[in-house]
């Protein structure tokens, strides 16, 4: 689980990490928008699980480590290179099916919905960079003597790279990779998304 | 750009790694000990063996002194012994067996610090010239001799043991007053390593082992309203091997957590009934304190106290079990049973609460001060006053020279129990 050191440092490092990039594309960017606007990203694809520890040997799992993941992310734009915004959807860290001592069976899906603060700067022509702290809330969906779900908020972060390609002027297509990590999970999830964008505000 | 990238995620996976930390019982092993010529102590051997001895050889692991008294756990028909050291370096101990073989005792064991990691075999033998014929004397049952010595060897993990350690019988255990040595969740908590996992039926089978004289349990509901010991509000890494289940216990149903959930050290939670068993027909212990972590009526609660004091008569056994008064709403449930003043409670809160629930104990925590003469009153008034939860040794120290509560809640009962019975 992050510590609050730990966590301090990752956010340092990110923000050296956007200024060491800025230094190095200022000259070489074109002239920046002087407009603000608001931006969808809609993303949807999968997210890879690298743990088997969430799934105990004594119940015997089939556990399944890739699992769906789509998100939408609102970012505001503004005149200068850092964007900000709010990221949320709905995801699946893992699910495994069970068979108990006595050969019940089972099923848990340990899903999440993010709720996540996020900071993005672009660090080449159509590659933006994504990071920022925030909330998941957990679900267990169990499926054992009975259907049961339960849920708890839970600390954690996400980064992301992803690059898009303008087919319109306010649309782009692209893909995204990702890491989402709710400190419960200790290992977070690697995502691979395809993703939308499309300014739909300007001003 | 990329060099930047790649640092930024090698750090962040570098740091992510968490270490674990454990201190496992060692290997127990000693073929002399667990030959067939060794055979098991009598009670009186073991009565005489108790006492407060001075260590020489060992006191830089152990201390200068340390109290030696006896457990049991019974298993049936099948009762086992435990001589435990409660060393004088804090938080330290030694738990053995002991069996006779030819004319010496053999006492094998492992020893512990609780504030850290370090564990290893000790292995001891008192022989027939060092106190073993007045031990084993059958002819006369009660006195100890002074010339007592236990010799031993201790040593780091399963390594055999090579460090010399020497006890040498001083005087009686220290029972002018009693107190009641109470063991935080069920026996110890889980962080502290313990071979049990907290609030499991195993650690409540140890916590005689560690000094307790009583316990206290953490009792919360099931979806489908069965009690059970859990300390934390939501299922946790902390307390349970990852599932996957999450949230409040009281989500789940008793068939959902008996056959999913385990324990960090791999126990089910137990049911309060399946707790109680174990007190009732597996310990010595005197005392539980049934700690309330719900919410709504406490009747069940209520039932299952009454009829595991009735089995504890039964059988002769002089237990105490107390409903826990943690806060005001679990005080106004309380006074919703039916006469409720003549249940037997521990009250956390203020003195008038005490008064207004009629309990048995007034429990206050320890950081409120020694309150001597609020406890002087309590005792005027035909009640008992208990301090929680003392784990730091000098405070433990002081509240047991200075204070007057009759009992210590405490993680580590060992230091407590060291503490008073090698009072003078």
């Amino acid at each position: 689980m992050l510590n609050n050191k730990q966590l301090f440092l990752y956010v340092l490092l990110f923000l050296t990490f956007i200024k060491a990039s800025g230094q190095n594309e200022e000259s070489t960017l074109p002239e920046r928008s002087k407009k603000y606007s608001f931006i969808l990203y809609l993303s949807g694809g999968f997210g890879y699980f690298p743990s088997n520890s969430e799934a105990p040997a004594y119940l015997k799992p089939q556990l399944s480590r890739t699992n769906p993941v789509t998100t939408a992310r609102i970012m505001w734009k503004p005149d200068h290179r850092l964007k900000a915004g709010f990221e949320s959807g709905y995801m699946t860290f893992y699910s495994y099916e069970l068979t108990d001592a006595d050969g019940k069976k089972g099923k848990v899906s340990f899903d999440a919905i993010p709720l996540l603060l996020e900071f993005s700067v672009s660090v080449k022509k159509h590659f933006n960079l994504f990071a920022g702290p925030g909330f998941y809330i957990l679900k267990t969906n169990l499926n054992y003597v009975g259907k049961t779900e339960s849920s708890k908020v839970n600390p954690g972060w996400m980064a992301a790279a992803a690059y898009t390609k303008p087919i319109t002027k306010e649309i782009s297509l692209g893909a995204e990779a990702k890491w989402l990590y709710a400190a419960e999970t200790k290992r977070g999830s690697f995502g691979l998304q395809l993703q939308l964008t499309w300014h739909f505000f300007r001003w | 750009m990329i060099k930047h990238f790649l640092l930024t995620i090698s750090l962040l996976l570098l740091l992510s790694c968490t270490k674990h930390y454990n201190a496992p019982v060692p290997n127990l092993k000693w073929d002399l000990f667990n030959s067939g010529s060794a055979s098991p102590l009598a009670n009186y051997t073991r009565d005489k063996m108790e006492g407060v001895y001075s260590i020489s050889d060992g006191a830089d692991a152990f201390g200068s002194s340390a109290a030696l008294k006896w457990s049991y756990t019974a298993n049936g028909k099948d009762t086992t012994y435990h001589l435990s050291m409660y060393c004088e370096r804090q938080v330290v101990y030694i738990i053995c067996e002991g069996r006779k073989s030819d004319s010496s005792i053999l006492l094998n064991g492992y020893w512990r610090n609780l504030t850290n990691t370090e564990t290893g075999v000790a292995r001891f033998t008192i022989s027939t010239t060092s106190g073993a014929k007045t031990l084993l004397d059958s002819s006369n049952r009660t006195t100890t001799s002074a010339s007592v010595t236990i010799a031993g060897t201790f040593g780091d993990g399963d390594s055999n043991p090579d460090r010399p350690v020497r006890l040498q019988y001083n005087r009686p255990l220290y029972s002018a007053t009693s107190l009641d040595i109470v063991a935080h969740r069920g026996g110890g908590r889980t962080s502290d390593l313990l071979p049990a996992s907290e609030n499991s039926v195993e650690i409540i089978k140890m916590a005689s082992r560690f000094g307790a004289t009583g316990i206290e349990i953490d009792v919360r509901f099931t979806s489908d309203g069965v009690p059970v010991l859990f300390h934390d509000e939501s299922l946790n890494e902390r307390l349970i091997q990852k599932n996957g289940m999450i949230g409040p216990i009281e989500n789940y149903s008793y068939a959902q957590l008996n056959g999913l959930v385990r324990l960090i050290n791999g126990e089910k939670i137990p049911t309060l009934r399946e707790a109680l068993d174990a007190v009732v027909y597996s310990t010595p212990l005197r005392y539980v304190w049934l700690d309330t972590k719900f919410k709504g009526s406490m009747q069940k609660e209520r039932d299952i106290q009454v009829e595991y004091l009735q089995k504890a008569k039964a059988i002769g056994r002089n237990l105490n079990i107390t409903i826990g008064i943690p806060d005001e709403q679990v005080l106004n449930n309380f006074v919703q049973l039916p006469n409720y003043a003549e249940i037997p409670s521990v009250c956390e809160l203020t003195l008038a609460d005490v008064l207004k629930t009629q309990a048995k104990i007034w429990a206050p925590r320890w950081t409120l001060g020694l309150q001597n003469d609020e406890v002087a009153n309590t005792h005027a008034a035909g009640r008992k006053a208990f301090v929680w939860t003392l784990d730091v040794p000098e405070n433990i120290q002081i509240y047991f020279n200075q204070g007057k509560f009759d009992g210590i809640l405490s993680n580590y009962p060992s230091s407590v129990a060291f503490y008073y019975y090698a009072k003078q």
